[in-house]
């Protein structure tokens, strides 16, 4: 690099888009080779769906769909709840111990995924809880009440309390003014924040495989266990659908802001308050 | 009521939830890290050390000391190839800046299992790379990428570059430009100015995205499974391995207690930072 490289767009121009195709082309590749006419992951032959049909004909890779599904609508539901109201409550609250609750909050999300899956095994085998797609739903919505409350409380510490004054001002009570005034206030990042957790938990395997029974596992799970046995197209099939999952709630958490006015805070959202 | 306490209570299910499935959890684990396992195999709570003198075992330290060797490897790739399009989207990217960093999230929303696996397929023996490489006549014998620590390492860099470049890109455009422009007259040359500058004004950035890096990196065990053999073995699967294969619950739990001790000045460093910012913007 010569010295002035670094102010020089040319460099970075070229740098940066080798660094979008490292990140782009496994990702491509996987996707085409889903759709491979051979059992092949070197040598593309021809297009078909047969991986894809193989994967749905599977009775109990079906199932671990429809169990990823579920674990990922109830976690979205319950810590989008539970992570809005603590992000309330962290930007409001002037207790004693509401710096104690946010240390708490931000623990979860700085501590490696292994440590927080073998706390949940631990105290799910403690107390007596058999392994089930329930306790991979409160392992995750441990983790995810965490993530709510940090995007919501990016747009909550935007909001001004004299909004709320007013409405009691004119007579609502504290409750309502809630309801009325703050809720619909936080409610784009709310629903980005929703299926953000919702695309996280869809994808999670950490976790999963900590604290998932023997009988229903959820999809990663499967795919880790396939994948020991070795790279097949059915795995880029499953791959490429959850894929779709995914991004498909990325792009409405993106997309729903923008119907709701905000024009910038969809790919705000995103990033965590980052972008 | 006061307005103070009416707030307080939408602290409360979050909290206890947090409290009592976390913290409470994160105990246990300390707790049973000084247990043993009886002759039925089951995990026994003691206040026994022996766990933690087998974890400094000749046997272990070299798996605890090539995870934070490979933690850090990953963690300055990820800075070396993070920062510079983290820099030209900041400064480059004009109105295409959103579009450029969404792009760049993209791929982070594809399974991580997923991701690391279309490297095995990329980087296998008889692989796509080694095959693309073979066709051109670069090379005649495949080269032997999978099973080493680069590719472990490489794995990693993939997995969690993102958490670099977003805070390193949110401390750049935070950067008044007039700044630069003042470094320009100051310092003449465009390195100097980006060395006095811009480097300074962005270590928060920098510092909020190693950690990031490190404290996931550490605790990985899929890359190192997937990408790597028994002599790229990380603390992650050796943890992995005391509560699925070996049945050792306290041992991994000792394990998993080392880690954390090696992971927590880092995290209290972060944690610090990031409990002052109400933004969250460092996450």
């Amino acid at each position: 690099m010569s010295p002035s490289a670094f102010d020089k767009p040319r460099f970075l121009r070229v740098f940066s888009f080798l660094v979008y195709l490292f990140l782009f082309v496994p990702i491509l590749v996987v996707i085409l080779f889903s759709f491979n006419t051979i059992k092949s992951l070197n040598v593309f032959h021809g297009w078909s769906l047969q991986w894809y049909q193989e994967f749905l004909d599977d009775p109990s890779l079906r199932e671990s769909l429809f169990a990823s599904l579920e674990i990922a609508f109830a976690t979205m539901v319950v810590s989008t709840v539970i992570g809005t109201a603590l992000a309330i409550g962290l930007v409001r609250s002037r207790a004693g111990w509401a710096p104690g609750a946010n240390i708490l909050m931000l623990v979860p999300l700085v501590v490696p995924e292994i440590v927080t899956g073998i706390s949940a095994l631990l105290i799910f085998s403690q107390i007596g809880i058999a392994l089930s797609i329930w306790t991979v739903i409160i392992a995750h919505i441990t983790f995810s009440i965490s993530y709510v409350t940090i995007v919501v409380r990016a747009r909550m510490a935007a909001i001004s309390q004299e909004v709320e004054e007013a409405a009691m001002d004119l007579g609502a009570t504290r409750w309502q003014s809630v309801r009325l005034v703050l809720v619909p206030a936080l409610w784009p990042s709310v629903v980005a924040a929703a299926l953000l957790v919702f695309a996280f938990s869809f994808d999670d395997f950490v976790l999963s495989f900590f604290t998932t029974g023997e009988d229903l596992q959820p999809l990663p799970v499967r795919i880790w266990s396939a994948i020991r046995f070795g790279l097949s197209p059915t795995i880029n099939a499953i791959g490429t659908l959850m894929m779709v999952v995914s991004l498909t709630a990325i792009a409405i958490a993106v997309v729903l802001p923008r119907l709701f006015g905000r024009r910038e805070s969809g790919l705000k959202v995103l990033t965590a308050g980052e972008g | 009521m006061t307005a103070g306490r009416f707030w307080d209570r939408f602290l409360l299910p979050g909290g206890v939830w947090l409290l009592l499935l976390f913290a409470v959890p994160c105990v246990l684990v300390l707790a049973l890290s000084f247990g043993y396992v009886d002759d039925l195999g089951r995990a026994v709570y003691a206040t026994d050390l022996d766990n933690y003198s087998a974890a400094f075992d000749p046997t272990y330290t070299p798996v605890l000391f090539r995870s934070v060797l490979y933690a850090l490897t990953t963690t300055a790739l990820c800075l070396l190839i993070g920062y510079p399009v983290a820099y030209y989207i900041a400064r480059y990217g004009g109105r295409y800046r959103n579009v450029l960093i969404a792009l760049l999230v993209l791929p982070f929303f594809v399974n991580y299992l997923v991701r690391t696996y279309a490297w095995v397929a990329l980087l296998a023996d008889e692989g796509l790379v080694n095959n693309a490489l073979i066709d051109i006549g670069v090379i005649n014998d495949p080269i032997r990428m999978i099973n080493t620590p680069w590719a472990v390492i490489g794995g990693l860099t993939y997995g969690y570059l993102i958490f670099m470049i977003l805070p390193v890109y949110g401390s750049l455009e935070r950067l008044d430009r007039s700044v630069i422009e003042a470094g320009k007259d100051l310092y003449g040359t465009p390195l100097q100015t980006f060395l006095h500058v811009t480097l300074p004004q962005t270590k928060q950035g920098i510092l909020a995205g190693a950690v990031l890096v490190f404290l996931p990196s550490v605790g990985d065990f899929v890359a190192a499974q997937l990408l790597g053999g028994p002599d790229t073995y990380m603390v992650g699967n050796l943890i992995q391995d005391q509560f699925f294969a070996a049945n050792n619950w306290p041992f991994g739990a000792a394990l998993t207690v080392v880690m954390m001790i090696f992971l927590s000045v880092w995290m209290v460093a972060y944690l610090r930072s990031a409990a002052r910012d109400v933004r969250g913007a460092a996450i």
